[in-house]
């Protein structure tokens, strides 16, 4: 009786495990990249005036894809501790409107190029980084995603370009910017560059 | 009586496949319905403008998106697995740098970037590939004695293969026969400066060189050994080694216009923004050496790419 109840307690343990694996990161991680190439390829948005709707395209794809409030916590660090709640939401949102401006038109020349997707490193329960690599005729371009599971979901947290993390670059920047500054003026300076760009 | 109580552990098991297959389900679902709900806030937040804070999307009680704009006191994410050393420099030049920074940017906009653009219209790209491939190959002996210093005698030996085999039949370098898939001779990506790294000397603090860009003392080293082990230095007279050495650069930017344009555009500071940048990858490229040096302990020095969980397990 007893030795049935333990098979039956590693069964139930054994079972209810299965939803963790249910969502891989390299999975989740490769259908979103796939779906903006998709996009990227597609021959009936090839002509110049197609743009904003390529760009529509793929702005549904990276929400999907990406959690942006993780990626300025983790930015911020401590500092976010001292934004107010609605300073989080706008600095979350600038933020956001900078890294597309800044990107897309890099994205939307990529058409050709292969990505391989090579290794998936699973380094706690809930977080992974999956390497990939973008292959131009030129070069090799590595790109690493670290992915955080959250509602049992895998969504991109920091993204490894060349071994330059993101969520790095803009930690020092923000760390450097807030030494000087107050969390208001730090807004001012995003506010101005979201208008400029 | 005993088959009463398998028959109860059959349903008991069946139950609860069909449990697991619905939970396996779940994340699917909620992962159609996710961004639908998430959406939702998303539009007001992208309609209103910049200077404007939407109020609007707190006003919804209990939602998951709300909750993680609340305070956080695990901010340190000292813990995180992925979180490196801290990766900072020293910089007690900033005024200059700042200023050579300002300087470099210049000579990429104003001349660099319009004479590579206008090569890249005229020269197809195949051959400017070519021209990269050659002037890569002359960099041979630098990247060897980086190698053999380092004591990596399979990456020297990668380096003097690649060299004999396309300097022979890759006419003199312009193509890069050893690193298709047969012979899998790879570049050597490697330097004086790593070397130093891999021995345990640190950067020391950040410099902008005029043209040459960011360094520091320690990297400062490969100016001088690129310089003295790169057969276009001994080019005579010295407008003839300018002009070769300029045209290289024009080569190798056309290959790359709009890189230094999107990261610029990115960055809050793009001053530093590129100081991180090159001290993280200067750092992945030394602990990458030392981990091709030490494949014994992997965990020391690869535990970015290795699985840590995994590894403590077999322990």
């Amino acid at each position: 009786m007893k030795k049935q109840f333990a098979v039956l307690s590693v069964l139930i343990i054994f079972v209810l495990s299965i939803p963790v694996y249910a969502g891989v990161p390299m999975t989740t991680a490769e259908a979103s990249v796939n779906r903006v190439l998709d996009v990227l390829r597609d021959a009936k948005l090839k002509s110049p005036a197609a743009k904003e709707i390529k760009k529509e395209k793929l702005r549904i794809i990276y929400k999907d894809m990406f959690d942006e409030i993780e990626f300025s916590k983790r930015t911020l660090t401590r500092n976010w501790n001292k934004f107010s709640p609605a300073e989080r939401v706008e600095f979350v949102k600038l933020f956001e409107q900078i890294l597309e401006k800044s990107y897309i038109d890099k994205i939307l020349d990529y058409s050709n190029e292969k990505v391989d997707f090579y290794k998936e490193s699973m380094l706690s329960d809930n977080q992974a980084e999956i390497q990939t690599k973008i292959i131009t005729s030129s070069k090799e371009i590595p790109i690493f995603y670290r992915m955080i599971l959250k509602d049992s979901k895998w969504k991109v947290y920091d993204v490894v370009v060349e071994n330059v993390s993101l969520v790095q670059n803009y930690r020092t920047q923000f760390n450097d910017i807030l030494g000087k500054n107050t969390p208001e003026q730090l807004l001012e300076i995003l506010r101005k560059k979201v208008k400029a760009q | 009586m005993r088959i009463g109580y398998m028959k109860t552990y059959l349903t008991l098991i069946v139950l609860f496949i069909f449990l697991a297959v619905g939970c396996a389900h779940s994340p699917s679902t909620s992962s159609t319905v996710l961004p639908q709900a998430k959406s939702s806030p998303q539009p007001i937040l992208l309609a209103s403008n910049a200077g404007e804070i939407p109020v609007k999307s707190s006003s919804k009680p209990g939602d998951a998106i709300d909750d993680e704009y609340k305070d956080d006191q695990n901010l340190d994410y000292a813990n995180d697995t992925f979180n490196e050393e801290k990766v900072e420099i020293a910089d007690p030049l900033e005024p200059f740098n700042r200023a050579m920074h300002q300087f470099n940017d210049k000579l990429y906009f104003w001349a660099l970037k319009p004479v590579a653009q206008g090569y890249k219209k005229v020269v197809p790209e195949p051959a400017r590939i070519s021209v990269k491939n050659f002037f890569s190959n002359l960099g041979f002996p630098n990247r060897f004695l980086s190698c053999l210093l380092q004591t990596d005698f399979s990456g020297a030996a990668t380096e003097f293969g690649r060299f004999t085999i396309n300097t022979i039949w890759g006419i003199g370098g312009l193509l890069d026969p050893s690193s298709n898939k047969e012979l899998d001779l790879q570049k050597q990506d490697t330097d004086m400066g790593q070397t130093l790294g891999v021995y345990g000397v640190g950067q020391g603090f950040y410099i902008v060189w005029p043209v040459l860009g960011p360094s520091s003392p320690r990297d400062s080293i490969d100016i001088v050994s690129e310089y003295f082990l790169y057969p276009v230095s001994y080019i005579y007279p010295l407008y003839a080694w300018l002009g070769v050495r300029g045209y290289q650069e024009v080569n190798d930017t056309s290959l790359r216009i709009g890189d230094y344009e999107a990261l610029k555009d990115a960055a809050i500071d793009p001053y530093v923004a590129f100081r991180d940048a090159y001290i993280q990858y200067r750092l992945k490229k030394v602990k990458a050496r030392k981990a091709k040096l030490a494949p014994s302990k992997p965990q020391e020095v690869n535990s970015l790419t290795d699985d840590p969980v995994l590894l403590k397990k077999e322990n």
